[in-house]
């Protein structure tokens, strides 16, 4: 599947002189350009699925059911069902071919544990019942993974422009405080208290709002340039939003929860215009910066305090993209 | 041209339609968990202020905001609602909490909606997500509504509304022109349609505020026959918090039920209704999938004056109380310790990352 720019990016990234680039970055381009089009078809895949199981498959229960609508969806749900599997097996491949690259080729050693572990207990998971201090080992390794991720991006050098560096601090405490009001419960059981922790609402509250921030960098730092064609389509989603919230918001919140994880508790405004932002900087990214498009898509298909394990580990991959030099707007692309 | 990239990628397409089609689960729940504490006593049903209930941990989970489009309704809004778990070899009860500035128990009025929340099971393993069912997929519901809990203590009719209001006659009904004629005051349960047909709304009594229904797929949305109704409750409201308790049996016989099993996760989902916001039918407020694991044993209490169990002569790790009966500052070790060690285990975790990474590693 050949997206447009590619080929421009790749041969940017991969023209430079040796003598000119830092070893680690030598090493990285060709293993970055072989992840390309697994990573492309994860994100492409895990949209599908997010698009399809999560939120089109549940808009039936608000509208009349006809034999024919109700063999359509069953089909739709399906084809989501497939998506969602095949975003699984693609995420674990991925990562655990990351792990084994980082091992062989590059001075990590904790992260492909880190990895490593956290994709064998949530298999395991499948298999026995997690007690309560697996459990928590289980979150305990993903927010290790995620501090390990954040090391390794601000260890970058050259250092990535400050506002790279704020948004990717964003994203990554977004996941953070998404998981840590996951395991707050899992931590109250642990130690035997009747909970629930005073903090949980507001936690969760705060990581929404962030969820908003993060769209917002995003766009600013790899979006801005982005042709009035792109605003265009983006505002179509966003008006579809509106349209729909203003024509039912129980039901919109409903599909938001449970599409994105997301409790609209903040004005519907900013969550219109952090759909349009984030629709402006996927198809600018497409074009000009595929690495930032897949994190992006992935970021969003992840959604907010991911429910699966699939959900998370598309997080992962889209961390490990938005840390590569490549992503970063100090290394800008040269333009044909 | 077949590179080895899409080959790998249609292999793995392949095995996911193969293991879609098999119904194995690849993916893990990972979201916030519900943990059901096993208890040896009675489970506590109508008291919603046992010390048992402390035994559980709570969860707070939130839910969709809904602001339905009123420019009058600024202040009822469910946001989040505490649900906490209780086990023993028969039974298992779930107590849940939310905030609701009115107590809305009465539907008499055509302009009066219910306050409601329901809990949602889904019926078959190994897959992750519904949402009210799909072809394959039952769910089950169990819909506690604050009107059938009134309606347990006095039946509610329109005269309840309109005490002053006349009839001339009711045909076949045993009572006196001028009084409005309820569903008992029918012998001929014919003249009765809808009780004759098994409808709930229409039982002369009602034997549980909670309605046991099932969904299958859209649009299919169905109560469960009277003599399948096996889930109680009991629900009241004070001071702006609405408390529900639902308790049934960890195994039933009827099909259509779901059954729990210790060592088994189950995904449920809660949602609740506000009447003060017209909240009715899918205007309500819902929560994503949690999920509810039947745990261990509970550790016994120790503070004087509550229950004590047989399990008491135990070994005890913590002690428990009510939080509503104790004051503030004692409080604040078993609330801000805890979170205070997560922060530290965090900071302990990152600091030992980023100094492991700065070992020397393999050239």
């Amino acid at each position: 599947m050949e997206i447009k720019g590619d080929a421009q990016w790749s041969t940017a990234v991969s023209g430079h002189e040796d003598n000119e680039q830092p070893v680690v970055f030598r090493k990285a381009v060709p293993f970055t350009l072989t992840l390309l089009p697994y990573s492309r078809w994860l994100a492409v895949a895990a949209l599908l699925e997010w698009l399809i199981s999560r939120t089109l498959t549940r808009a039936a229960i608000h509208i009349p059911k006809t034999p024919a609508l109700i063999t359509g969806y069953q089909a739709l749900n399906t084809v989501g069902q497939v998506a969602a599997a095949f975003v699984t097996l693609l995420a674990v491949f991925l990562l655990v071919w990351l792990a084994w690259h980082e091992w062989q080729h590059q001075d990590e050693r904790l992260r492909p544990l880190l990895l490593i572990g956290r994709v064998i207990l949530s298999l395991a998971f499948l298999f026995i019942i997690p007690s309560h201090e697996l459990l928590l080992l289980h979150h305990l390794l993903t927010l290790a993974i995620l501090a390990s991720f954040t090391l390794t991006y601000l260890q970058t050098r050259p250092l990535p422009a400050i506002s790279a560096r704020l948004v990717y601090l964003l994203a990554v405490t977004t996941l953070f405080i998404g998981v840590i009001y996951q395991m707050l419960p899992v931590w109250y059981t642990v130690l035997h208290l009747p909970g629930p922790s005073p903090l949980t609402g507001t936690l969760f509250n705060l990581g929404e709002g962030l969820v908003l921030l993060s769209v917002a960098g995003l766009w600013w730092v790899y979006g801005r340039a982005a042709a009035w064609r792109t605003w265009f389509i983006a505002l179509l989603p966003t008006l579809f939003f509106i349209l729909l919230y203003g024509r039912d918001p129980a039901m919109t919140g409903i599909l938001v929860i449970w599409s994105t994880g997301l409790s609209l508790y903040l004005p519907w405004v900013l969550y219109a215009a952090a759909l349009c932002l984030a629709v402006v900087t996927l198809l600018t990214g497409w074009r000009k910066n595929p690495p930032v498009a897949i994190a992006l898509a992935l970021l969003a298909a992840a959604g907010y305090a991911p429910q699966m394990s699939s959900q998370l580990f598309c997080a992962f991959v889209a961390l490990w993209w938005l840390a590569r030099p490549q992503t970063a707007p100090s290394h800008p692309l040269p333009q044909p | 041209m077949m590179t080895r990239s899409r080959l790998i990628l249609l292999i793995l397409l392949g095995a996911a339609a193969l293991l879609t089609f098999w119904k194995i689960p690849l993916a893990s729940s990972q979201g916030v968990t519900v943990v059901a504490t096993e208890i040896s006593d009675s489970l506590p049903v109508a008291d919603l202020d046992s010390p048992l209930w402390q035994q559980a941990t709570a969860v707070e989970v939130p839910l969709s905001a809904q602001i339905v489009a009123r420019p009058f309704l600024t202040e009822t809004n469910i946001k989040s609602v505490t649900i906490r778990a209780l086990y023993n070899n028969e039974q298992i009860a779930f107590r849940v909490e939310w905030a609701d500035a009115t107590e809305d128990s009465s539907t008499v009025r055509i302009q009066d909606f219910r306050d409601a929340v329901a809990l949602q099971f889904p019926l078959a393993e190994g897959e992750p997500f519904y949402c009210m069912g799909q072809e394959g997929g039952d769910v089950n519901i169990w819909h506690w509504k604050a009107d059938w809990q009134a309606d347990l203590v006095a039946r509610q009719d329109v005269d309840t509304a309109y005490p002053n209001m006349d009839v001339d006659f009711y045909p076949f009904a045993d009572e006196t022109a001028g009084k409005a004629a309820g569903v008992a005051d029918y012998k001929d349960t014919n003249y009765v349609t809808a009780l004759a047909a098994g409808n709930l709304l229409a039982s002369v009594s009602l034997a549980s505020p909670v309605e046991d229904l099932i969904a299958g797929g859209f649009g299919s949305l169905t109560s469960q026959p009277v003599e399948m109704q096996n889930v109680q409750g009991y629900g009241a409201w004070s001071e702006g918090m609405w408390r529900v308790v639902f308790i049934r049996e960890l195994e039933t016989s009827e099909g259509d039920d779901v059954r729990f099993v210790n060592g088994v996760v189950y995904p449920m989902a809660v949602a609740a209704w506000d009447g003060t916001n017209e909240e009715r039918n899918g205007q309500k407020s819902t929560s994503q999938w949690i999920s509810l694991h039947l745990g261990e044993n509970a550790v016994a209490p120790v503070t004087a004056g509550a229950e004590t169990s047989a399990a008491a002569d135990a070994a005890t790790t913590a002690t428990t109380r009510s939080t509503s009966n104790i004051n503030t500052l004692e409080a604040l070790p078993y609330i801000f310790v805890p979170m205070i060690l997560v922060f530290l285990s965090m900071l302990a975790f990152m600091g030992g990352v980023f100094l492991l990474s700065k070992l020397p590693g393999k050239k």
